[in-house]
């Protein structure tokens, strides 16, 4: 049952993409993303998609595993369109009954559903191609900079390795204590949702318990080892910027040169 | 601070974590009531849950399918809410109130800015329902659980 | 009460790059009052053919028959749970379970889900909580929490048993405790073996607990039944065993090794105590 829950979206492959710096594929989808707001047409849009679409060829990551990001949010996606394509006024197309169909609302539908689409598929990218603990990694060095400003970047950094690497433990404490409680006779499947919650508690308690358990030896383990916190610690695999790097970070900004460019001529 | 403190944190992002992944299909949906968010009431506890509920929020949406933008908003909206409910620890009532208010705003803010959906308040609203649903419905009864157990966590 | 298993198979995550065939065709039976022991490497197939004994699994093929109840792979909710009722499974570090703020209610919670009256309950409870070795009106009102190691798995156990199973199923009971609580914990399962009269399932890694405690053992390897028999016969195929990796019980083991010196010992030795007299026995005869 929870065996198959398989964690995050990683998506494993050797591709240029794959061997980026994690700092790099970071910053990208974040300059890609504000581009994506500050894009002014369709053509900004269309631009966007094209090199979203090499990005995505040169990732080698499978069209259905892109998709899939499109799943969750396709409702919302859906939502948004009806809602945007009736709410503008302006030149009627078609009516149905008091709701009319406008061609702003049109534009505007069409507008926000692929700015959302290009959202989504960029920002899954990234994950799909970095692995969770390269997230933190890179956004560790990123944060270091505001270490002056007294955000603890290694405390946090720190604190999201863990997590991540207790996420599969503490997954199959909370699949043990399921299965042990049901041979007691509980029953997690019936009932509305107060009912089930509280029949949650005898997973809770024990999982919560098990929990403090694990860090305190952990604790107990890390100090054994000596650890003293984030001063001059060193790593065994750095991060390595290379010449692949240079190459993205140059795309990058050229991208966003053509979007500016496009913002202020043609919007 | 120190590694006892650190590795605090962590579990409960973890904890968090966890909860949301196991019971996925309502925490990542359109209509979020996310159970791990009842947990939002731990600041009143520990001290340790203010970063931990941060990086659990991070966490959970890193290894979920939303993108750059939900990480980004849904962490520090958690982080903020979480630093004014330990504010608020002295009063029951209003402790899950933050996460509604922050969440509600901010995730708003992002539905409809971001993802385009029409209605600035209705997007709010829609947010501050789902948390107020999480957070009193399932966060108060949280409260009194943990504090029966309070002297067994410390 | 029996229970029959027939050619169980069951495949985790089938079709996915992670399927894996966990149980091959396994088939045996246990009879009224047994005691039986399974043995096995990790990843032999004894977590899965016990989960499917309670229900917690349903098998892809071959059916499970737990006192004429037959579980098949689109086996019905109602037989399914019927059968979780009749047979009681206390998990490894079953302490780890326990949830409610005194030990009375943790105890209550099995036969509260079972739907009885409240006298019936606390009668159970009572009744548990002293098979375990513990005294009801002194530990009932205490929060498992804080209780000792030892006495949170007594508990624990309490808690299985207060379900009163016709079939009680432990895995590794023993796990992570001292020698003198482990004889204890042992001497205590066997205890309420005798006083209810029940299916005893216990899986173990330890030779000499089997052999004492077990009247038939089924050797798992691989997702298949490869030995079946009483200790006698099991402990026998010393060869085999060691080939799989197993170990022997103490008598057995050293027995062996004096055979292989060539002393002229009998093959059933399996205790010290057997040890001890066959070896006078040898050298009397020399």
């Amino acid at each position: 049952m929870i065996r198959d829950i398989t964690l995050g979206q990683y998506y494993r492959g050797e591709s240029f993409i794959h061997d980026l710096d994690p700092r790099t594929k970071i910053v990208c989808t974040l300059v890609y993303i504000i581009m994506l707001f500050i894009a002014g047409t369709f053509w900004g849009l269309a631009f966007s998609a094209l090199c979203l679409g090499v990005t995505v060829a040169v990732s080698k990551v499978p069209p259905a595993f892109i998709f899939r990001g499109l799943k969750p949010v396709f409702l919302i996606i859906l939502f948004t369109f009806v809602l945007n394509m009736f709410m503008y006024d302006g030149k009627i197309i078609f009516e149905l009954g008091f709701l009319h169909v406008t061609e702003e609302g049109l534009h505007k539908a069409f507008f926000m559903a692929a700015r959302l689409i290009l959202l989504i598929i960029g920002s899954s990218l990234l994950t799909l191609t970095t692995r969770p603990i390269g997230l933190t990694d890179g956004i560790e060095s990123l944060l270091k900079p505001l270490n002056k400003i007294g955000v603890p970047s290694h405390e946090l950094a720190m604190m999201m390795t863990i997590a991540l690497r207790f996420i599969p433990t503490l997954l199959e404490e909370t699949d043990k204590i399921m299965k042990a409680q049901q041979a007691r006779g509980a029953d997690f499947e019936t009932g509305n949702i107060f009912s089930r919650a509280r029949k949650l508690i005898p997973i809770l308690v024990p999982l919560f318990i098990s929990a403090f358990r694990i860090a305190q030896d952990m604790a107990m383990a890390m100090e054994a080892r000596c650890y003293r916190g984030g001063e001059g610690r060193t790593r065994m695999n750095g991060m390595k910027m290379t010449a692949k790097d240079g190459v993205a970070w140059i795309l990058i900004v050229l991208f966003a040169a053509a979007l500016i460019c496009e913002r202020i001529l043609l919007a | 601070m120190n590694t006892k403190k650190i590795i605090q944190a962590a579990i409960i992002g973890s904890v968090y974590a966890v909860l949301t992944i196991v019971l996925a299909p309502v925490s990542y949906g359109p209509v979020q009531v996310r159970v791990s968010e009842a947990m939002t009431v731990m600041p009143a506890f520990t001290p340790a849950a203010v970063p931990g509920l941060f990086i659990g929020c991070f966490v959970a949406n890193i290894l979920g399918p939303y993108g750059i933008v939900d990480i980004v908003c849904g962490s520090f909206a958690t982080l903020a809410a979480a630093l004014v409910s330990r504010r608020l620890r002295d009063r029951p009532f209003l402790v899950p109130l933050p996460p509604v208010v922050f969440n509600g705003i901010i995730v708003g803010s992002m539905l409809h800015f971001a993802y385009g959906v029409p209605g600035l308040w209705a997007c709010m609203g829609w947010v501050a329902l789902g948390q107020a649903v999480a957070c009193y419905a399932l966060g108060m009864p949280l409260m009194k659980l943990l504090d029966r157990y309070r002297s067994v966590l410390e | 009460m029996t229970i029959v298993v027939e050619n169980l198979k069951h495949t985790y995550s089938p079709g996915s790059p992670e399927e894996s065939l966990a149980l091959n065709g396994v088939s045996f039976e246990v009879a009224d009052g047994e005691s039986l022991g399974i043995i096995g490497h990790t990843g032999s197939g004894k977590t899965t053919l016990l989960q499917h004994l309670n229900g917690l699994l349903k098998p892809d093929s071959g059916t499970i028959t737990v006192n004429g109840t037959v579980i098949t792979g689109d086996a019905e909710k109602e037989d399914v749970l019927m059968v979780r009722k009749k047979v009681g499974f206390v998990f490894q570090y079953p302490e780890y379970q326990l949830f409610e703020e005194t030990v009375e209610k943790d105890v209550a919670f099995g036969p509260r889900n079972l739907e009885l009256p409240e006298e019936e309950i606390k009668r159970r409870v009572r009744w548990a909580l002293e098979m375990v070795g513990l005294d009801y009106d002194d530990i009932k009102d205490d929060s498992p929490f804080n209780l000792s190691g030892g006495q949170k798995r007594r508990v624990a156990i309490a808690g299985v048993i207060a379900m009163e199973p016709e079939v009680l199923i432990l895995d590794e009971p023993t796990a992570g405790l001292d020698p003198k609580a482990h004889d204890d914990i042992l001497a205590m399962i066997g205890d309420i073996h005798k006083k209810t009269g029940n299916i005893n399932i216990l899986v173990s890694h330890n030779m000499n607990d089997v052999t004492r405690f077990c009247d038939k053992i089924l050797v798992m390897d691989r997702g298949q039944k490869v030995l079946y028999g009483t200790p006698g016969e099991v402990f026998s195929e010393t060869e085999k065993l060691l080939a799989m990796g197993l170990d022997l019980p103490d008598g057995a083991h050293i027995a062996h090794r004096l055979r292989k010196e060539g002393m002229d010992l009998p093959d059933d030795i399996l205790t010290i105590d057997q040890l001890e007299r066959e070896i006078l026995k040898a050298k009397g005869r020399e």
